[in-house]
């Protein structure tokens, strides 16, 4: 089919992705040199580099970030550790694997302002069944929502249990491109359950582990539905994540030439992240090549 | 015999006209009531719902509805602002707290009240009361009722309240090394608003300001001094250091259990210390805070009152709901019902009330000594940038001084940047 | 063993939620003995707006935002996948990366397109940018089951004389139909799930959808344990998804797995 026709099918879909998530980022690029708030009638004044140099300054900005990474960071390990036990679980032939497949995967359709509510309720001290338990067991509360140190925990609990099922999908479908003969060479050698995971399973199931670590990654760095509801950032902003922090600027402060900084600071920390991971990837898949 | 087509005819003309003279009925019916639409905190819309039955009683013309707000006060603004940001307004008056009345106002939400409620409007309302509600030239809001920041003391373990930081101290070491009180003063130290209010009044007490002239002031000698007696306080063991995380429940339920010889907080703990069945019953009194020698004794008010959306389309009514929702009787009876504190002057001197609760003079007393927090639209987040740095330095080891002007540096940042002349 | 301790890790809090609806509050804080109870439930159904109209905005918003999502994506996976393999390559790799891309961040621009454009309030207009934030992934599924389509197929149905669109309709589609509706499914779960671009661009309560609702409620109690009635909350607000979910479970896990294979 002729070149431009192929394009010109493309166009809209195009347009629509470059009008969604281009022109944005643009539009902040330029926002952030200007003072857009409340006190210029929410309209925006240039007025340089001042935003930017507020934005290094503010120990806020600077405590979200560590708090955002944090989270992110705790999150993404639990789930990919916890993705890769139900995957391989999965992978198993049993009885009734579809269904249980299905409900494993219950936990991420569900939305996660919906679910952040039951989990207020399920980390309530006293009364929520957590520290019901506990206490029938003897130890004292564990003051889930109200304690700094402990809170930002509670939320690293309710993310992985929404989207582990997601990265556990993932690596099944990498699982299952594994052909099951090399395991049963590797059992014929005398290879133990563990060895074989070791030298067969991870390495070829690297790439979709990475693909599943940049996509969550890129994802709890963004993590805002479930701080807002679950703690709406406390307590003492300890959970507050970068993305809630320019939300509030925008919704609630009227400061919208700071609010894109934030977010624009937000991006280039995400890019700067995934960018590295998805590098360190390619000259180490590309080092091994070599090796072999 | 009529033909078919002109009878067809006839027949849409008939039903046209008998549509239209029902449509025009209909309308008629229906502008008969206008709606007016409120919108405020639960706690708020619970106390006034027999106001507002009465008033659609007597105004049948006018169909007031309140939409119960979310109980926090951020989360009412929060949602007030999702609608006006985008261009729409879903209610016609709002009740709004004291501190956000600027912001409303800059961002051009609200409608000017003077041409509404004539030149004498703010006329009967007790001194104190009467601030936050006109600035820029143009009264913004009304207001309904009034608290302010006391210090509570306890009756029985002196014969008179402090009046200076100095002698708070001293009554507290000495009270607490005779084994009366394990702690002096608690106070709300946790990071949010209510630290803004006990470090506005303090900053007062020791003859320093907020902002001036839009200017912040808080590397002053006076700032300095406040928030260094705040952190000896907590060093001193005066205060528990538990305090950075206490707000007005804490630092009630710590008092009320009698461990500690003074309080700050608003005036609703009155009427919890005197609950029966409180070990307090009887034994508390309120003042206002400590100052320096020369120094005013200041009070931080908190009110809340109506205003007006710019985008109502019911205005009349809507002035009419809150004249009626203001005035003498409907405060009054809220005092009385509710225990709220009432804005208007002969509210405060009926004798009906005084009789039934005796502290109203007092209060009105407090509230003349009253201190508003700076009128600036972005008050919101020079609050956020104050009780973080003064929660951090009872918390930490940072000097005031040092904390003081990192705050003020960063005062006077977000107000460059945000549009201000900084 | 370790299927049961899965079931239980998946099901609990769910079930937990379930549970605790049925409570009344003083059973739940431990000061009563209770029984059970509908009468969160009640209170749910017949709060204001009604949760079956915030269930109805959902509907609409998902219906239209997967038509939309399927228009754009359905032609660019097609020609993406008959485009030369560099220029494919480059593409993909970007079109991954905005699937990968937090929503969240686009709020502001997008608030000020539904504040100049005055698509606020309106559930139609929400189906644009969910659109837009779809794509990607749609696109990348499709553009996976377009490309597995022996490409002789189509040379012979060309032989024939079929037009693109005549191709399209009779050929293409019919093969394509799993995985466009897998697209269609995972679209209408984003547009269900979504909250940050529904919370600033729906204000009025009668429209919002499921998931800014669950926030506002999550917001308004003034009772000490208010947990009977979120609990009650959230087991309706879940009861929607967890139907699709069963009903459709392979289509989505399908969509999910290629679009993890392929991607």
């Amino acid at each position: 089919m002729r070149r431009w026709r192929l394009w010109l099918l493309m166009a809209p879909a195009l347009a629509l992705l470059l009008a969604i998530f281009a022109a944005p980022l643009m539009h902040y690029l330029w926002l952030s040199t200007q003072a857009q708030s409340v006190l210029t009638g929410l309209k925006p004044v240039p007025i340089g580099a001042q935003q930017w140099l507020r934005l290094w300054n503010d120990g806020r900005f600077w405590q979200d970030t560590w708090q955002t990474l944090r989270f992110s960071a705790a999150s993404v390990s639990l789930e990919m550790l916890l993705g890769l036990a139900v995957a391989l679980l999965l992978h198993q032939p049993l009885c009734g694997r579809s269904l249980l497949r299905t409900i494993s995967l219950l936990p991420w359709a569900l939305p996660t302002t919906v679910m952040a509510l039951g989990w207020r309720w399920i980390f309530n001290d006293p009364y929520g069944p957590i520290n019901q338990l506990l206490a029938v067991l003897g130890l004292g509360a564990m003051p889930f929502l109200s304690n700094p140190n402990v809170t930002w925990l509670a939320a690293v609990g309710a993310d992985t249990w929404k989207t582990t099922p997601f990265v556990a999908l993932l690596l099944l479908a990498g699982l299952q491109t594994i052909p099951s003969d090399l395991y049963e060479a590797a059992a014929l050698e005398g290879a133990t359950a563990w060895q074989s995971l070791r030298r067969i399973t991870l390495p070829l199931l690297t790439p979709y582990l990475l693909i599943a670590v940049l996509f969550r990654l890129a994802q709890a760095l963004g993590v805002f539905d479930l701080i807002q509801v679950l703690t709406g950032g406390g307590p003492a902003g300890s959970t507050e994540s970068l993305a809630l922090y320019a939300y509030l600027n925008a919704m609630r402060f009227l400061d919208f030439g700071y609010s894109a900084t934030l977010l624009l600071g937000s991006f280039a920390i995400l890019l700067l992240l995934c960018g590295t991971a998805a590098l360190v990837w390619r000259w180490s898949s590309r080092l091994q090549g070599e090796l072999r | 015999m009529i033909p078919p087509r002109a009878l067809r005819r006839w027949a849409l003309l008939l039903v046209a006209l008998v549509g239209s003279l029902s449509l025009g009925l209909w309308g008629l019916a229906t502008e008969r009531v206008e709606p007016v639409s409120v919108l405020m905190p639960a706690p708020f819309a619970d106390a006034t719902a027999e106001l507002v039955s009465a008033f659609n009683r007597s105004h049948p013309r006018i169909a007031l509805r309140v939409t119960r707000g979310p109980l926090e006060t951020e989360a009412v603004s929060d949602l007030a602002i999702s609608s006006l940001l985008l261009g729409e307004s879903s209610y016609d008056l709002l009740l709004m707290d004291v501190s956000w009345t600027p912001k409303y106002a800059a961002a051009g939400w609200l409608e000017p009240l003077d041409a509404w409620l004539g030149p004498d409007a703010l006329a009967d309302l007790a001194p104190g009361a009467d601030l936050g509600n006109a600035f820029g030239g143009q009264l913004w809001r009304f207001p309904l009722l009034a608290d302010m920041g006391l210090l509570y003391w306890r009756t029985d373990l002196m014969e008179a309240p402090p009046r200076t930081p100095a002698e708070l101290v001293a009554i507290s070491r000495r009270l607490q090394r005779e084994g009366r009180v394990p702690w002096g003063y608690v106070w709300q130290g946790k990071q949010y608003e209510g630290l803004s209010c006990v470090v506005l009044e303090l900053l007062r007490g020791f003859g320093g300001h907020w902002l001036v002239d839009n200017e912040p002031q808080l590397d002053s000698p006076a700032a300095i001094a406040a928030t260094g007696w705040l952190q000896d306080l907590v060093r001193q063991g005066i205060t528990p250091a538990a305090v950075g995380n206490m707000g007005e429940p804490e630092t009630l339920q710590l008092f009320q259990a009698g461990d500690a010889a003074f309080m700050r907080n608003w005036p609703y703990a009155m009427a919890e210390l005197n609950k029966p069945g409180s070990p307090l019953r009887g034994k508390v009194a309120f003042t206002t805070m400590v100052s320096e020698e020369g120094e005013p004794h200041a009070a931080t008010q908190g009110s809340w009152g109506f205003s007006l959306l710019a985008g109502s389309t019911h205005k009349a009514a809507a002035v009419e709901v809150l004249r009626f929702l203001t005035s003498a009787d409907a405060q009054k009876q809220l005092n009385l019902r509710w225990g709220y504190t009432p804005t208007r002057l002969s509210v405060f001197e009926d004798p009906e009330l005084l009789a039934a609760n005796p502290a109203l003079g007092d209060l009105q007393q407090a509230l003349a000594a009253a201190v508003l927090r700076p009128l600036s639209p972005v008050y919101a987040q020079l609050s956020d940038l104050l009780y973080r740095e003064v929660n951090t330095s009872i918390t930490g080891d940072q000097p005031a001084s040092t904390a003081m002007r990192q705050l003020q540096l960063n005062s006077e940042r977000l107000l460059r940047s945000s549009g201000g002349e900084g | 063993m370790a299927r049961m301790l899965l079931l239980l890790w998946s099901l609990g809090p769910m079930l937990w939620q379930l549970y605790s609806s049925l409570r009344p509050n003083e059973a739940l804080s431990g000061m009563g003995t209770g029984g059970w109870t509908l009468e969160h439930y009640r209170q749910l159904l017949q709060s204001d707006p009604p949760f079956l109209t915030t269930l109805l905005n959902s509907v609409v918003v998902g219906a239209s935002s997967t038509a939309l999502t399927l228009a754009l994506a359905v032609p660019c996976a097609y020609a993406l996948s008959r485009l030369g393999r560099r220029q494919a390559r480059a593409l993909s790799a970007l079109v991954a990366a905005a699937a990968a891309f937090p929503a969240v961040l686009l709020f502001l621009a997008l608030l000020e397109l539904a504040r100049d454009w005055h698509l606020a309030n309106q559930l139609l207009a929400l189906s644009l940018p969910y659109a837009g934030l779809c794509l990607p992934l749609a696109i990348l599924l499709l553009t996976a089951a377009f490309a597995d389509i022996p490409i002789e197929l189509e040379e012979a149905a060309l032989i024939e004389g079929m037009g693109l669109w005549q191709r399209l309709r009779w050929i293409l589609l019919p093969l394509m139909a799993p995985a466009i509706a897998s697209s269609g499914l995972l679209v209408f779960l984003f547009s269900w799930n979504e909250y940050p671009i529904a919370l600033t661009w729906l204000s009025r309560s009668d429209l919002l959808t499921l998931a800014p609702a669950m926030a506002r409620i999550a917001g308004s109690s003034v009772y000490t344990i208010p947990y009977g009635a979120f609990a009650a909350a959230t087991v309706l607000g879940s009861a929607p998804l967890i139907l699709l979910m069963l009903l459709f479970q392979r289509q989505i896990i399908s969509g999910l797995t290629q679009g993890a294979i392929k991607g």
